[in-house]
């Protein structure tokens, strides 16, 4: 065991849950814990409201390395909160989440950003910069880290191969279809090579087609070992996945299968 | 921090001014031509300064004499006066010689004097002490021996104005302190809303950047830059503006009656090095005022 590691277990604002200590070990500015890699998403009693709503209530939630899991539930049932309370984007009303043995109740700012560049975020209205190109996009996520130019390029690169978009980096996200756009999000959340991918909706507004495509694209990552959740309110866009589904209702888990 | 993030900080923050050109153009603007006000009152201080000094170098005194002094007496005070370091006995003048030099100066009105029975003007004795180097005179401890001693009349000397002229120098020295603060706070007012438009600009990628996982530093980085830029832009600017109006003085001597002739210095290094400095760090303080609140995704 790392004694400083051990040592760092007391010190208030470590980012690491005292419940966790054991065998815990920094790496990289991060709290991780070998032990518990195979949970990389624990929820324990979540609540989130907002004013007097109340978005989720009591979720209880273990994902385990390199599963697939759908959140799906009507539209106000509570999926893309999960996810920004999973990415650390929202802070929970009370409860515990754990990424990757992280307690986010106790992270710092920094250590949260370097957090995220192990998680992957797909979003529903895709992020894209108008002004920079397909590749800029990509690059921006390894730009953060300041790695270096000769590396950004090759990952961009081979991270826009597997989006089917290598003919379109130079091209501007206006330029480009709905579908294709969505890819380009996707390329830019894979490129770091994260732990965790979160997608929101990724094919809410695409058609059949261009649906099959994207899921095709998730089941390749996903064989990569790379753990997915994705939030969709058409499971049955997804149906023959045969992956775990957890269904949400008024900010509650209903199923669970 | 590697150089090439410096790189990128540096490529976004001349991108950011790129983008917000006219933004950029109005903060400048009005940086330069606030630290031109103050680099222009530094300079006049500093020359009036160089003035006083060089006038109070040499010291004069005027010593008047009694009506009907006799030669011994006469002799007595100027040997006293002799003693005294650095003393020099300029000239006497008598008191035909005053009334005279009295004619001369009226020119015209002379004729005022035509009614005068008798000579009211005393004799003197012109006085010139040279300061030299760790020399302190005390002209008042001077100016009391010599009224002591029989024959002399009054004692008059040059530093008197000077001292008064002093007075006003320090009146002005702490309206310059006053001045410069209020323009600072008026440079960090605009290098802070100018860079305030920018982030509001960059909205949009501050806050993807932020949700890819950039720390806030890099974030804030080329903002800072970004108001560094505009002070040693503004530093600099201002600093040449200045030097071409002291070579513009410079050429032209400008003459005082009875002050003799004004030479302008331009500032000393320190001083223009300190405008710099105060400059770029103005424009680093403001844009970080300006980052201080925006970061919080």
């Amino acid at each position: 065991m790392n004694l400083l590691a051990a040592k760092k277990t007391y010190s208030p604002g470590s980012g690491l849950p005292n419940a966790l200590s054991k065998g815990s070990t920094l790496r990289n500015g991060l709290w991780t814990n070998d032990n518990l890699w195979a949970k990389v998403i624990q929820l324990f009693h979540l609540f989130k409201n907002f004013g007097p709503n109340v978005a989720l209530r009591d979720i209880d939630l273990r994902v385990l390395k390199g599963e697939f899991v759908f959140v799906t539930g009507p539209s106000g049932a509570g999926k893309t909160t999960l996810l920004r309370l999973i990415f650390g984007a929202e802070r929970p009303t009370s409860g515990q989440i754990l990424i990757n043995a992280i307690n986010l109740n106790r992270i710092s700012r920094s250590s949260l950003d370097l957090l995220r560049r192990k998680v992957g975020f797909v979003f529903q209205d895709f992020k894209l910069l108008p002004k920079k190109t397909v590749f800029e996009n990509v690059a921006l996520a390894l730009e953060v880290t300041g790695e270096r130019g000769s590396f950004i390029r090759k990952k961009t690169h081979q991270s826009l191969r597997l989006v089917n978009l290598a003919e379109k980096e130079q091209a501007y996200p206006l330029s480009l279809s709905g579908g294709e756009q969505q890819r380009v999000a996707i390329a830019r959340a894979i490129v770091k090579d994260p732990l965790i991918l979160l997608a929101d909706e990724p094919t809410g507004n695409l058609d059949p087609d261009l649906t099959r495509d994207i899921i095709t694209l998730f089941r390749n990552i996903h064989m990569k070992g790379t753990t997915i959740v994705v939030a969709t309110h058409s499971r049955e866009r997804f149906e023959d996945s045969g992956q775990r589904t957890i269904v949400l209702k008024r900010g509650k888990i209903v199923v669970e299968k | 921090m590697r150089l090439r993030l410096w790189s990128y900080f540096l490529r976004q923050a001349l991108m950011n001014i790129m983008n917000n050109r006219l933004v950029h153009v109005i903060g400048l603007g009005t940086m330069f031509v606030a630290i031109l006000i103050f680099g222009t009152f530094l300079f006049l201080l500093i020359n009036l300064n160089t003035w006083v000094q060089g006038w109070g170098h040499s010291l004069s005194m005027s010593v008047y004499l009694e009506d009907g002094i006799s030669e011994g007496k006469r002799d007595m005070i100027a040997s006293w006066i002799k003693s005294l370091p650095t003393a020099e006995i300029d000239r006497f003048i008598t008191k035909e010689g005053a009334l005279k030099e009295l004619r001369r100066v009226l020119g015209a009105q002379a004729g005022l004097l035509e009614g005068l029975s008798t000579n009211p003007l005393p004799a003197s004795l012109e006085v010139v002490f040279e300061k030299g180097e760790g020399l302190r005179l005390d002209p008042d401890r001077i100016k009391k021996e010599l009224e002591k001693m029989e024959g002399v009349e009054e004692v008059q000397y040059s530093e008197d104005w000077l001292k008064r002229f002093k007075g006003l120098m320090s009146l002005i020295r702490v309206g310059g302190l006053i001045i410069g603060g209020l323009l600072c706070m008026g440079i960090l007012f605009i290098v802070t809303n100018t860079i305030k438009l920018t982030i509001y600009s960059r909205k949009e990628e501050i806050e993807i950047l932020k949700l890819v996982g950039a720390t806030d530093w890099f974030v804030k980085t080329p903002f800072l830059l970004e108001g560094a830029i505009q002070g040693i832009l503004s530093g600099i600017l201002a600093l040449l503006i200045l030097y071409s109006g002291y070579y513009l003085l410079s050429t032209e001597k400008i003459h005082f009656t009875s002050l003799g002739v004004f030479d302008f210095i331009f500032l000393p290094y320190e001083y223009a090095l300190l405008i710099f400095l105060a400059s770029v760090a103005l424009g680093l303080v403001g844009s970080l005022i300006a980052v201080g609140r925006f970061f919080d995704i």
